[in-house]
């Protein structure tokens, strides 16, 4: 501490071994890009609700520093720090040292995951959490009005929480929107030919949760992708993508899930892999790199996620062909945190959208702060979730949007649920709440714009 | 009141020497521009003169900072400066009179230029003191941007003589306005509330803004600075929004608009700095308060003469010395400070209102500084009574 | 020694025990604010939620004479956060409430966890705006800036926290609520706010702040303009200065800062370049449009190899952030780095960065330069590798350009603050009586000596018993001061 003006050694002494086990324990390199400047914390929504540094991604890495330094363990406060993280990746976009926030995410859950024994209750949840979200199946059965305990107690990760913690159940459920039995069971084409003369050749990812309670979604985005000149493909053996689970630290089955999908995906003559879902399209961009030393998948892995776009991003590059019918009013579009932060695509929906004549774009305030739906964060930390999502829903308001647009279904179910179905709109009634390929539609089909 | 010995120290080492030669109680003059503000000096064993204490230290023109002693007034100053092209943008009423660097520090006075550059607290960027023990002390430096250590020049600021004499001085610049153009408006303080409300509202960047008032006759002042073709358009802007009662007061500077048609009657700044001196038989009390509160607190004051910064919260009255007391506790009813300036000699007025909230800081401070009470006796009486306060004259 | 339990209850009874943090590991996230290479694990991080928590919990500390380190977001750069051991710190990140805008009278009044940038927000409807703006301004908070009297890049003409800050509400070292400062610069005996503001967290913490808002500039123009040396962008500052204008702001960057910060932003900085310059000028329109003018007449009298005028609020915005990001973008061009934030006289500026580019090339350390060229302050940063084993000839050569500064006639910090990190070179700059007399000014506030000890003034327990011999200042030598 005797050291002259304005110097100091910035790096933390080796103290001992490091907590982490050796798969893919986080990168030293990566974590000394952190300078500790702080300029991720307003962006940060639990710095934002709490105020607390270790609830900061500042804190967050510093104590994945910590951890690797051998200074602290996995288990206790690490683990509840890094649980609390939204994964929004706000912090990376704000950090001016180009910090990779996201990748030591990526490597720190799955530590957690495989090293750190969760309580009973934790592990009851969870288990039931990734025993239903990429099933499509399951999720139909849990879709369908009154079904949901009877069908879902066939999976036995479902049955042990009904039995052990059935309101926690009950939360799950109430999170899922009432959906008609033929929208959750209607399967889109697997090839839809371009209208008029062909621009692109895609291959669609139609998604887990998507697919069942936004299969309106998939079908908009189809047409409006043959509309713009794409052929579409849809494969039907195609699952879940993994990125609930990647998400959350389960590494290794959203591997297996990940392997599958580019096994799926490359066999087709597409030009692109298009996904409509923020969070699946920012987790197959990372296939190549959470493969990259597998000596099997690797190049493969890398060849999927180079094809991967957002279907923003393919209708911005090809620019707009099909006519617009004009939308008069306000639209309020709101940047996913997995599209926006994750994969930086925040131009090209504005501009899509810009693409409808008439219509006013308008910004949210706190634009960057997530909404809180975040994966399962929403299911697995309820509390914070919803103050999250009631400063959202007030931001969204304080707009006074003639309708919402959102490209990801967590942020669609989460933002509904906060801004309720009884105000909003300037006609009064409910602000609807789309994706912005239903705008899109609407418009090039010349129809009214769908409630919801 | 007893005799005391006149000290007139012509260095840093000689003012030390003084303090260390002396015992009892000190009071520190300058010029004397403002030797009875605040409360009433109590006896004192010695005078300690600074008029001995003059003379710019450095000056590097490139820099825009200027270090002098302390006893040298700013009027001086000001003409070594001129050629140059720079200024200490400081105005108040006293510079004129011949008031010292040192003096206006501790007085914490400010003329109509405050509105835009503060007082000298914001000016002055480093000082040299000598405390009653003898001990020097500098803080600050001669660079504009300094956050090394404690900056005590501001508890100099507005010290009355109480803590520390001042010997050196280093000061900020700002060149000299190419232009500077004034127009007057005679109208009510009501008027003048509006008129400000929409100068200060928009974007005409006044660089003062002053009401005054002698004998009923209210009138608004407003200046603003540039450069010369540019004054003339913000002038055009100006006359719009004050109406047609608007006449050009006086236009100076280096490149003044020969087209500058000013009135030949009296400069309106000359009859501010008037009337911030006061009258014979009259009590000079300096009142600060929320700008929206001022006009109100003006007009319960019933003051014979006034000056007011609209923009500043800043005033001047000029009260009868018995309502004093009441004009006190009225400004601190708002939320507002006040000061004495000057009085009738010989009339008992209280020089404060009720003390600050941190007024165990204030005396724990004096204690450090002056423990034995030498500086400035009476000076914060009733806030601050030292042993020499007590057994003095009351 | 830690602290007694009783202790603890004591804070758990005044504020919610949740708010009071024990956790070793929790309490480590709090061991060092933005300069890192200091570490002191507090014994608790206490959370209040209100002004009157914030009493509460000092006065605890009073009572049992616990030391205490008030933090607001942790961005100082001279780490004057750091945590005491044995001792608490004072979290004011709740506090974030702008409390009232007050369009009429132009000013706002803010809890201290509010951000810069916050409060210039709540004021943007009124067409009004807080002035000081550090380039930590999204992420620093008011009372961080109000202890450390921060600047930032348009201070050369506006001025920094001090001129802005009209008063505050302090909780005293004795737990005591005082109110420092008035509603307008009128005041009433001596300026205690004054050497309250720059105190460095020494003398209390404040607990809701009075700030003055002006009215949004009419006009704002901004230009980059990129130099073939930064001698001659050194003479462009002069000549602006000569010609009789303030700027707004004039920022100069080098060759590696540049790079750094482009890499950072893309705000179309030219990467290569010696030397480039940002110069903003704002004021009426009127004004703005004689100034610039001159200052684009003065760059190209320079030799000045491109001129780049930013034509919309989003380009301007994108040189703001390219320069204020500069800092932290470093890490991007250099895994480690110090920051220096020494000031010269305007006039010595080619002198010293001359002299930091021979000191550099002789330690073999890269120095990159972002600095204020208005005012003179600049911010080495020294560049180095300490898994290469470089850490010790960087931290001497960050030290011996500290002292240059000094040398020159300037000062250790321009605005990141003595904190802990210069404490021990406050000899160089001050004389022993001048640090006894700061040293009554603390003893004033806070007798105890319970409010963040060991920062601004060195300490023998943090710079040895002898904190060095003394050495003349250089303007005493030139005999441009005298010293008795």
């Amino acid at each position: 501490m005797t050291t002259p003006a304005g110097s100091a050694d910035t790096n933390l002494p080796q103290t001992g071994p490091s907590a982490y086990d050796d798969r893919r324990p986080p990168e030293r390199e990566l974590l000394d890009d952190c300078v500790h400047c702080g300029f991720c914390l307003p962006t940060c929504p639990t710095y934002q609700l709490w105020g607390e540094e270790m609830d900061s991604p500042r804190g967050r890495i510093y104590l994945m520093d910590l951890a690797q330094k051998g200074e602290i363990g996995l288990e206790g406060p690490f683990t509840e720090h890094i649980d609390q993280c939204l994964g929004c990746m706000a912090c990376v976009t704000a950090c001016p040292s180009g910090v990779q926030y996201d990748r030591l995410l990526e490597s720190v859950r799955p530590q957690i995951e495989r090293n750190v024994e969760r309580t009973p209750s934790d592990r009851l949840f969870r288990n039931a959490i990734f025993a239903l979200f990429p099933y499509k199946r399951r999720l139909r059965a849990a879709a369908l009005p009154g079904a949901f305990y009877q069908r879902l107690r066939r999976v036995p990760a479902v049955a042990k929480l009904a039995e052990k913690l059935p309101g926690r159940l009950a939360a799950m459920e109430s999170l899922l929107p009432p959906v008609s039995v033929r929208e959750a069971f209607a399967r889109l084409p697997t090839y839809t030919p371009a209208v008029g003369e062909r621009r692109a050749r895609v291959a669609l990812l139609s998604g887990c949760v998507q697919d069942v309670f936004f299969h309106r979604v998939n079908e908009a985005t189809v047409r409006v992708l043959a509309a713009e000149g794409c052929d579409v493909l849809v494969p039907a053996e195609q699952q879940c993508c993994g990125a609930l689970e990647l998400h959350s630290g389960r590494e290794e089955s959203a591997l297996v899930r990940a392997r599958r999908e580019i096994a799926v995906f490359e066999k087709l003559d597409v030009d692109h892999v298009v996904t409509n879902v923020a969070g699946c399209g920012s987790s197959m961009k990372e296939y190549g790199h959470l493969l990259s030393d597998d000596p099997e998948w690797a190049e493969r892995a890398a060849a999927f996620s180079a094809r991967v776009r957002d279907v923003h991003e393919v209708l911005a590059d090809l620019g707009p062909r099909a006519p617009r019918h004009p939308f008069r009013g306000r639209v309020a579009y709101h940047d996913a945190c997995h599209l926006g932060h994750a994969q930086k695509v925040r131009a090209q929906p504005r501009a899509v959208l810009r693409s409808i004549p008439d219509l006013q774009l308008v910004d949210l305030p706190e634009a960057e702060l997530c909404c809180g739906s975040a994966g399962i964060y929403n299911m697995v930390m309820p509390d914070a979730a919803a103050e999250l999502g009631a400063r959202k829903a007030a931001n969204v308001r304080s707009v006074a949007p003639d309708v919402i647009v959102t490209a990801n279904p967590g942020c669609l179910l989460q933002i509904g649920k906060h801004l309720g179905t009884t105000d909003g709109a300037a006609d009064g009634g409910p602000i609807p709440l789309l994706h912005p390929m239903q705008l899109l539609d609407a418009s090039i089909r010349g129809v009214p714009v769908p409630r919801s | 009141m007893t005799t005391s010995t006149t000290l007139r120290p012509d260095d840093l080492r000689s003012v030390r020497d003084a303090l260390l030669d002396t015992a009892g109680t000190v009071s520190i003059t300058g010029s004397g521009t403002a030797a009875d503000w605040a409360g009433p000096l109590g006896p004192v064993d010695a005078v300690l003169d600074t008029t001995a204490l003059t003379g710019v230290l450095t000056h590097n023109p490139g820099d825009m900072t200027v270090s002098v002693l302390a006893g040298t007034p700013l009027r001086t100053l000001a003409e070594e400066l001129a050629s140059h092209g720079q200024h200490v943008s400081f105005d108040a009423a006293r510079v004129a009179d011949g008031a010292t660097v040192g003096g206006l520090v501790a007085t914490a006075d400010a003329g109509p230029a405050a509105l835009v550059f503060g007082s000298l607290r914001d000016l002055v960027i480093g000082v040299t003191m000598v405390l009653a023990d003898g001990t020097v002390s500098r803080s600050g430096g001669h660079v504009i941007k300094n956050v090394a250590g404690y900056d005590l020049a501001k508890l100099l600021h507005g010290s009355y003589g109480t803590l520390g004499v001042l010997v050196e001085v280093v000061l900020r610049l700002h060149p000299v306005p190419k232009r500077s153009a004034t127009l007057v408006v005679d109208c009510s303080l009501d008027e003048a509330r509006e008129h400000a409300a929409s100068l200060l509202g928009g974007q005409y960047e006044p660089a003062a803004l002053e009401w005054i008032s002698d004998d009923g006759h209210g009138q608004l002042i407003v200046r603003i600075d540039g450069t010369a073709d540019a004054v003339s358009g913000r002038l055009q802007r100006l006359r719009e929004v004050l109406g047609s009662g608007a006449r050009d007061a006086s236009d100076t500077g280096p490149d003044a608009g020969p087209d500058s048609g000013a009135d030949s009657g009296a400069d309106p700044w000359a009859r501010h700095a008037a009337l911030v001196r006061g009258a014979p038989g009259l009590a000079v009390l300096r009142i600060g308060a929320k700008p929206s509160l001022l006009p109100g607190l003006i007009t319960d004051l019933r003051a014979d003469t006034v000056t007011a910064g609209l923009g500043t919260g800043v005033a001047t009255v000029a009260l009868d010395p018995e309502a004093v007391a009441d004009a006190h506790a009225l400004v601190h009813a708002a939320g507002g400070t006040s000061v004495l300036r000057t009085r009738p000699p010989g009339s008992d007025v209280p020089a404060w209102g009720p003390p600050p909230s941190a007024l165990a800081v204030l005396k724990a401070v004096k204690n450090e500084f002056d423990p034995l009470g030498r500086f400035g006796p009476g000076r914060f009486a009733p806030w601050l009574v030292t042993p020499h306060d007590a057994e003095g004259s009351r | 020694m830690a602290l007694d339990g009783g202790v603890r209850q004591a804070f758990e009874r005044v504020l919610d025990p949740a708010d009071v943090i024990s956790n070793p590991v929790k309490c480590r996230a709090y061991e060092c604010d933005g300069l890192t290479g200091y570490r002191v694990v507090p014994e608790l991080v206490l959370l209040p939620r209100d002004a009157a928590q914030v009493a509460a919990a000092v006065r605890v500390c009073a009572e049992h004479r616990v030391p205490f380190v008030a933090r607001g977001a942790g961005t100082g750069l001279s780490g004057g956060a750091l945590p005491v051991a044995d001792g608490v710190v004072i979290s004011l990140a709740r506090l974030k409430r702008v409390l009232e805008v007050d369009p009429v009278n132009r000013r706002a009044v803010v809890e201290p966890g509010v951000t810069n940038l916050e409060i210039t927000a709540a004021a943007a409807p009124h067409g009004l705006y807080y002035a000081p703006d550090p380039s930590s301004q999204q992420v620093c908070t008011i009372g961080g800036n109000v202890a450390e009297n921060s600047g930032g890049a348009h201070c050369l003409k506006y001025g920094f926290t001090t001129n802005h800050v009209l008063s505050f509400e302090v909780v005293l070292p004795d737990g005591s609520v005082v109110t420092l400062g008035t509603d307008t610069g009128e005041q009433a005996g001596p300026d205690l706010r004054g050497v309250f503001l720059g105190s460095e967290g020494t003398l209390g913490i404040t607990t809701k702040i009075v700030v003055r808002l002006l009215r949004t500039p009419e006009s704002v123009r901004t230009l980059l303009a990129d130099f073939p040396s930064v001698a001659a962008a050194g003479d462009v500052v002069s000549d602006i200065v000569a010609a009789g204008i303030v700027p707004a702001a004039v920022e100069m960057m080098d060759t590696l800062a540049i790079e750094a910060a482009e890499e950072a932003v893309h705000a179309g900085y030219t990467v290569g370049v010696p030397a480039a310059l940002v110069v903003e000028l704002d004021g009426p329109v009127e004004e703005c449009d004689v100034q610039f003018e001159q200052v684009k007449e003065i760059c190209d009298r320079h030799g000045c190899t491109r001129l780049h005028i930013a034509g919309s609020p989003e380009e301007r915005a994108a040189i703001w952030r390219g320069r204020k990001a500069a800092f932290a973008a470093v890490g991007r061009i250099s895994p480690d780095y110090f920051v220096q934030d020494g000031v010269v006289p305007r006039t010595r500026l080619a002198e010293v960065l001359g002299r930091i580019a021979d000191m550099g090339a002789d330690a073999g350390i890269r120095v990159a330069n972002v600095f204020h060229a208005g005012d003179g302050n600049l911010h080495p940063l020294v560049l180095y590798s300490a898994a290469a084993g470089e850490t010790e000839r960087a931290e001497k050569l960050s030290g011996q350009i500290a002292e240059l500064c000094v040398e020159l006639g300037g000062s250790l910090s321009g605005e990141h603050g003595i904190g802990t990190d210069k404490a021990c070179s406050m000899p160089k700059m001050f004389s022993r009586d001048d640090l006894a007399v700061m040293a009554r000014v603390r003893s004033a506030f806070d007798p105890q000596g319970i409010c963040n000890p060991g920062k601004v003034l060195p300490t023998p327990r943090l710079c040895g018993e002898r904190p060095g011999k003394y050495k003349p200042h250089p303007l005493e030598e030139a005999g441009v001061i005298e010293r008795l």
